[in-house]
């Protein structure tokens, strides 16, 4: 019994708001049993929101409407780009005409833009540093990102992330090519600084060194749970794009059963396991690297990108 | 025949290898070295005649002895000869008597290598022997364990594994470029190359001809690739310096010889000509520029050989019969005379016990008779009449004014004046000059040290008022037979 | 010939293996820790080895497995494992001085990769159907002799020296491995044995450039002009 599209499309959107939790959790205990102590459980995420989600809000007083609009943005920025991916079926579903790979990246982008506008509003000095240092990394990394969506779209002649996944799963010469391997190695280093891992992280609680915390230091309450769920949905999504669109694109769905959505659902954590501890075994073999040398992973990522589009139109 | 002459040539050095090393008594090794040395001395020269009438192929055809590789082994068993006497005169002074059986095998092992390499015919087995020469002449350089020494094996092994990579890079691309010709897999002989020469894709031959020419050009001391030079022979012992001018040179330039031979012939030739005659006045010039304001003896003897490679060079660069034959003598000779200097600097260096030039004052004084000998022998490698280096730097000019090249043989005259100039006066310096008071520089006298410049000498002298027929009838062969006969 | 009739996935593979041991030279040419540039080689002669055996498999030239073996265990395992002796002895831990910054020298590199691709284009223009591997080959080996030859001019300590090198060997190497793979068998360990007996010489030489000049970065050896 194949289900119909529109339940397919709420499936998608249902497992990445309620799996993007359990990611997060599984990667701060990966990383805390890598330096070897036990690390949280891997459903605190999802304790910490429901805790959030009952607490009170305390609004500063100089907060204008951007303050309450920036998390809903952010949120529902979040949940529109799974309809536009694949998720679970290697199928295109009605609503993912809406936007190609490009738009995707645009509304991902949206859902930060709206988290910066919120770091300012308030006017709080603190906000200000993290908004800005948010807009550099985001400056430094927009290029990078978009030379990769240019070059997956070269690789496979189409702008739309299922053809891409249907190339890669059907020529095993593509997927070996240096142009995909490249690709490979630049969204890789996106990922990690969207993402926020080392060598771009910044876990301190001392102000003047946050970069991305800063950005919400106001922010409290349900709005808080909003903005938290919202940046766990977004490495979800990012993972997402990395497994089924560029490294591992094998396990999804093709006929829209019910067993095939959980089938779905299983290898995309499988992959998602994978990924998370060589993301994690990186993260721990790496120092933080100084703010003004940030320029320098996302610079190689930038090389791999142009390296990518160059072979794929020289081999 | 010239089987039994080629095993008994590489069998000799090989058991004063293992004599000097099972043995570890410096005497055992040095009289095993000398008796090696006489041994290949005297098999060489019936090895020559013998393969005049026809080249020898051997060992599934990676041994050839042709006449162009018994002459090259005829000059390095020559050097070998005498170098081996100096040596047992010379290292006695170095008061180091416990490491001699190694240096001795060293000594040995250089000469091997350096045999083998002539008789290679795959061109990719002749680049792994030249780079076991540079291997073994490392240790040779650096045998005095001070702190020049050192540095000059560092920058020797340095520059030169640099310069015949490129050598490595070049000959696999002539195996690619043949290939097309004579399928994936085939023997890389130095006939096959010919062979396939003219089919293949021009631009290919001349890269690959180049490459090579680079990489081993580093080796033969070709400028700009020369920096090692002056440092290893400066630095190395002197009967060591006399094997790398006389010997080690001549080996590289037989390789650099053979690959023009390879594209003589097909449209690359003039430019590759062209580019050998380029380095060898550009080596010319910076020879000279270094000579005229030198203060080092052996440095001094160093650039001199760099100047000789250089007419050497010119020699097969200007091409045909004539500059063939006048680059072969020219091996011959320059062995033969740098040999001698060699031995004269070592026997000054001791004496005066500074390789300064000007702490060298009043050689007549300390060296009566072998003093006269380095004085002709430096008239000699500045060009003059009546010794060899004079025929053959004559022979290559003549060469050089019947072909193209007319610019060359005009600038390389001019410069032989400059040499002759610069060279000989800082010899005018060590033996006229006044000198310093404070004590006399003396060195015991030795037989050893004094008979090889004698037997440096004589053939010199002999071999300037004289040049055999049989050595142009060679000369003919080698050129036929390296460069197809077509110019 | 072999590289006429390969197919889009078998260059696929030879391009990737290619092309990452190309990037592994960058990443010797930027890094001033001698053990990541060791670590770097390594890795290099790992992917070389893998390329061989691809080589091997695709072309039926079956001795190339056992150069593949010899050249992973050799260049890949004993040759790091050395280097990385001296480098402990030596105790030097990084390029001090660095004569060109990383990111010049990075630069330098990538044009000189482009020249390379300019002459590698131009040696092969003559096969009618050249294979965009060959002339990745082709490139790929030129480049990475410019990038030895780059990283000899401005390093000065000598273990960096030894490994540019040996990464000029690993050009030719990799370059000879898909464009003339039929090479007698010979020629090929011999010059892979070679390469170690090159190394144990020159860890001779480096203890006793330590022990009789004093240093082995030759910014100071500086003894022997004119």
């Amino acid at each position: 019994m194949t289900l119909s599209n529109s339940v397919l499309q709420i499936c998608q959107v249902l497992s990445v708001l309620l799996l993007a939790p359990l990611l997060q959790g599984f990667i701060l205990k990966a990383e805390e049993r890598a330096q070897r102590s036990r690390g949280p459980s891997i459903f605190q995420p999802y304790r910490d929101l429901w805790k959030l989600f009952h607490k009170q809000s305390v609004v500063p007083e100089s907060a204008s409407w951007i303050y309450f609009i920036a998390p809903i943005v952010a949120f529902t920025a979040m949940l529109i780009v799974p309809l536009l991916i694949p998720v679970l079926t290697d199928r295109p579903l009605p609503l993912s005409d809406m936007g190609d790979m490009l738009g995707g990246g645009m509304i991902l982008t949206l859902g930060s833009f709206a988290i910066i506008l919120a770091g300012l509003d308030s006017g709080n000095v603190y906000g200000g540093i993290g908004s800005s240092r948010a807009a550099m990394l985001a400056i430094l990394a927009e290029p990078t990102l978009i030379l990769v969506l240019v070059g997956v779209s070269l690789l496979a002649k189409a702008m739309l992330p299922f053809v891409v996944n249907h190339l890669l799963l059907s020529s095993a010469s593509v997927y070996l090519s240096p142009a995909h391997l490249f690709l490979i190695l630049a969204f890789f280093a996106l990922l990690l600084v969207e993402t926020d891992r080392l060598p771009v992280h910044s876990s301190t609680h001392l102000e003047i060194y946050m970069i991305d915390e800063a950005r919400i230091l106001e922010y409290s309450g349900p709005l808080l749970g909003l903005i938290k769920w919202a940046s766990m949905m977004k490495q979800f999504i990012l993972y997402i794009i990395f497994c089924n669109v560029f490294t591992l694109p094998w396990g999804l769905s093709q006929l829209g059963t019910p067993m095939g959505q959980l089938g779905a659902v299983g290898s995309l954590l499988l992959k998602f396991l994978f990924v998370a501890i060589v993301v994690v075994v990186v993260e721990t073999i790496q120092s933080r690297l100084r703010f003004y040398r940030y320029q320098e992973p996302l610079a190689a990522g930038f090389l791999f990108a142009v390296l990518a589009i160059v072979s794929s139109q020289l081999l | 025949m010239a089987r039994e002459l080629l095993s008994i040539l590489l069998l000799a050095p090989l058991t004063a290898i293992l004599l000097s090393l099972v043995s570890r008594r410096s005497r055992i090794a040095e009289y095993a070295t000398v008796a090696a040395g006489v041994i290949d001395l005297l098999v060489s020269i019936p090895l020559l005649l013998s393969v005049r009438s026809g080249s020898i192929i051997w060992a599934n055809q990676y041994i050839l002895v042709d006449v162009f590789g018994g002459w090259v082994i005829l000059c390095i068993s020559i050097v070998y000869a005498l170098s081996s006497i100096y040596a047992v005169g010379y290292m006695r002074l170095l008061n180091e008597d416990e490491r001699l059986p190694a240096f001795y095998a060293l000594f040995s092992g250089f000469t091997l290598t350096m045999l083998m390499a002539c008789v290679m015919n795959n061109a990719g087995v002749f680049w792994i022997a030249i780079e076991l020469t540079t291997l073994v002449s490392t240790f040779l350089v650096g045998f005095e364990r001070e702190a020049e020494s050192t540095e000059a094996a560092w920058k020797y092994i340095v520059v030169v594994s640099g310069g015949i990579s490129l050598a490595l890079l070049g000959t696999i691309l002539f195996y690619w470029g043949s290939s097309f010709v004579l399928g994936p897999s085939y023997a890389m002989t130095w006939a096959a190359l010919r062979l396939s020469a003219p089919k293949v894709y021009p631009p290919l031959l001349l890269i690959s001809f180049l490459l090579v020419l680079v990489g081993y050009g580093t080796k033969a001391g070709l400028a700009p690739m020369h920096t090692w030079l002056p440092d290893a022979h400066s630095e190395s012992p002197a009967p060591v310096s006399a094997m790398l001018s006389g010997a080690l040179l001549n080996a590289s330039m037989l390789g650099i010889a053979r690959f023009l031979g390879v594209v003589t012939g097909t449209s690359v030739s003039r430019f590759a000509h062209a580019a050998v005659v380029g380095f060898g006045i550009f080596s010319f010039v910076i020879a000279i520029l270094f000579i005229v304001r030198q203060t080092g003896i052996k440095r001094l003897m160093a650039y001199s050989s760099v100047e000789h490679i250089g007419v050497q060079a010119l020699g097969l660069g200007f091409g045909g019969p004539l500059g063939m034959a006048g680059a072969l003598y020219h091996m011959l000779n320059h062995s033969l005379n740098k040999s001698l200097m060699f031995y004269g600097a070592g026997n000054a260096m001791r004496a005066y016990r500074s390789k300064d030039i000007g702490s060298i004052r009043r050689v007549l004084k300390v060296f009566p008779v072998s003093g006269i000998l380095w004085l002709l022998g430096a008239i000699g490698i500045a060009g003059a009449p009546p010794f060899a280096l004079f025929l053959s730097e004559f022979t290559v000019l003549r060469a050089g004014m019947q072909g193209s090249y007319r610019w060359a043989a005009i600038v390389f005259v001019l410069l032989l004046i400059v040499v002759f100039i610069g060279f000989l006066a800082h010899f005018r310096a060590m033996y006229f000059d006044e000198a310093p008071e404070g004590d006399i520089a003396r060195l015991p006298w030795t037989a050893w040290r004094t008979l090889p410049m004698w037997m440096a000498f004589l053939p010199l002298l002999v071999l300037g008022l004289w040049w055999p027929h049989g050595l142009w009838i060679i000369f003919h062969q080698v050129f036929h037979s390296v460069m197809g006969g077509s110019q | 010939m072999f590289l006429a009739h390969i197919d889009s996935l078998q260059a696929s593979i030879f391009s990737s293996l290619a092309i990452l041991s190309l990037l592994l030279t960058f990443v010797m040419l930027g890094s001033h820790w001698l053990k990541n540039y060791v670590y770097a080689f390594a890795a290099q002669s790992w992917l070389i080895a893998a390329l061989s055996a691809s080589v091997g498999y695709f072309s039926g030239y079956r001795e190339l497995y056992a150069i593949a073996v010899l050249t992973a265990l050799f260049r890949g395992l004993v040759l790091p494992w050395l280097l990385m002796r001296i480098v402990h002895r030596l105790n030097v831990k990084r390029e001090i001085h660095a004569v060109l910054q990383t990111s010049s020298s990075l630069v330098i590199g990538a044009c000189a990769v482009m020249f390379a691709f300019v002459i590698a284009n131009h040696m092969s223009r003559q096969q009618q159907g050249a294979a965009h591997v060959v002339i990745l080959a082709l490139t790929i080996m030129l480049a990475m002799k410019f990038l030895g030859f780059l990283m000899l001019s401005v390093r000065d300590e000598a273990v960096s020296q030894i490994l540019a090198l040996l990464v000029l060997e690993n050009g030719i190497f990799l370059g000879s491995q898909i464009l003339v793979p039929g090479m007698p068998l010979l020629i090929e360990i011999v010059i892979l044995f070679d390469l170690l007996i090159v190394v144990a010489c020159f860890g001779m030489l480096v203890r006793f450039l330590v022990v009789h000049a004093g240093t082995t970065s030759s910014r100071e050896l500086n003894r022997l002009v004119g």
